[in-house]
């Protein structure tokens, strides 16, 4: 790797961000490297099938790469906008009911045999905040989890899933936003204070 | 309960829907344009935003696909050279003023692109400046586009290089879509809408762009672009803001 490209990997995402807008493609391969795993990880989730997942991906970072100028830094980390990328690329996709088609018996197991892979430092700090976000989720009653899984990894309206639940509108709404009040409470109450 | 405050409280109501994008895109829109006067609605939003970013992180870890990288880096790097083409040129002035006739009606491609021909043309790659369509040697050609004068700024330009079976958008001095809204290039195959594409993009901040069409353009009457909600739709929802004749 030359010394420039070296250069680029001690620079924050928010400074990369600033070279990725102005068509440094190797700001972008960073940008890429440091996100894809998270995002691959939440469109897998999403749209259940490994091929599609990485439509959504190669569609959600070639969007980066051409409106890397729409990063807004005071609205967030880089990694929260390039998700918010994905998640909408992904609900795009499950509406368009492209995916459903495309499930593959076949993509079952695939957390298993990906999580059988060595296990990198970040690697293990990406499980233990899964494990920390899923425990928060437990502890949601079962109707408050089920709308959020529905609506945020299925890609479902409100109306469709006050449809499938047989519940009025108003009360899947409220629903997720208690919900989310109740998610926020207990991942601020359990977030370990910087010594 | 005042009409005001009943209706702030619909409002509230949508919230968390609002924020784990289950609201359909109009809705979101609506949404996203009450937050900027609601100062209530937008201390909330921020507030419960901590609990819709920190679910992406429940999904079970994965590692993304070695060749996707390989797959996404390939158009970047080609879009890159483009665009560093197009920028050497981005300082040309444009073509006289009584030679460019940017005009487009509706969303159905206008027959008949004899005005096109005399649209300037953004050079790519350093060639000198030329009108109309533009036959290369190796087989490609360079079609300009036809853009919407009422939204396009003085000096906008656009074309759409044709080149062994890839197509590749490029413009200088665009206009930002409207916030919260991405362009989205479209296939016009003459059928009652144009086909969707993957390619969602927006111009960097000095109003260039490069992006490449995905899928064949064979029989293609054209390409087009609209502004969309973030992820695309499936049908145009606005106005083309260019439209390039292929056939």
């Amino acid at each position: 790797m030359s010394d420039s490209a070296q250069d680029l990997r001690t620079l924050a995402d928010e400074d990369l961000m600033g070279l990725l807008s102005r068509g440094e493609a190797r700001a972008f391969e960073l940008i890429y490297e440091r996100h894809s795993g998270p995002a691959f990880s939440l469109a897998y989730r999403m749209v259940g099938a490994r091929g599609s997942a990485e439509d959504v991906v190669q569609e959600a970072f070639l969007s980066i790469w051409r409106s890397g100028a729409r990063y807004d830094r005071t609205r967030g980390s880089v990694r929260t906008w390039v998700l918010g990328i994905v998640h909408h690329r992904a609900i795009d996709a499950l509406r368009r009911a492209v995916v459903h088609d495309r499930r593959r018996a076949g993509d079952e197991g695939i957390e298993e045999r990906f999580e059988a892979r060595e296990r990198t430092e970040v690697e293990v700090a990406r499980r233990d905040e899964a494990k920390h976000v899923r425990a928060a989720m437990d502890t949601l009653p079962s109707e408050q989890c089920q709308v959020i899984e529905l609506a945020y990894f299925g890609g479902f309206t409100h109306t469709e899933i006050a449809s499938m639940l047989e519940t009025p509108v108003g009360t899947v709404k409220g629903r997720m936003r208690l919900g989310l009040e109740k998610l926020r409470n207990q991942l601020l109450a359990h977030v370990v204070p910087a010594s | 309960m005042t009409t005001t405050a009943r209706e702030h409280q619909e409002w509230s109501d949508s919230l968390g829907a609002w924020l784990l994008g289950a609201l359909p895109d109009d809705e979101a829109a609506d949404f996203s344009a009450h937050l900027e006067h609601c100062p209530v609605c937008k201390e909330d939003a921020a507030n419960l935003q901590v609990a819709a970013d920190a679910l992406p992180a429940s999904a079970p870890p994965l590692p993304a696909p070695s060749h996707l990288k390989a797959r996404i880096m390939a158009v970047v790097e080609r879009e890159a050279q483009l665009l560093a083409a197009a920028g050497s040129e981005a300082d040309r002035p444009p073509a006289p003023a009584g030679r460019r006739r940017w005009s487009f009606g509706g969303l159905s491609l206008r027959p008949g692109f004899a005005l096109a021909a005399t649209c300037a043309l953004l050079v790519v790659g350093g060639v000198a400046a030329l009108v109309g369509e533009q036959a290369f040697k190796d087989g490609g050609r360079t079609v300009p586009a036809t853009l919407a004068s009422e939204r396009a700024a003085p000096g906008a330009r656009a074309e759409l290089r044709i080149d062994a079976g890839h197509a590749t958008l490029t413009g200088t001095k665009l206009p930002a879509p409207p916030q919260g809204r991405v362009y989205e290039v479209w296939i016009d195959r003459g059928g009652r809408n144009p086909e969707p594409t993957s390619a969602l993009f927006s111009p960097r901040s000095d109003g260039s762009a490069s992006v490449a069409v995905p899928g064949s353009l064979k029989g293609a009457r054209g390409v087009m672009v609209t502004d969309e909600p973030p992820g695309g739709s499936s049908i145009p929802t606005r106005e083309p803001l260019l439209t390039v004749s292929t056939s």
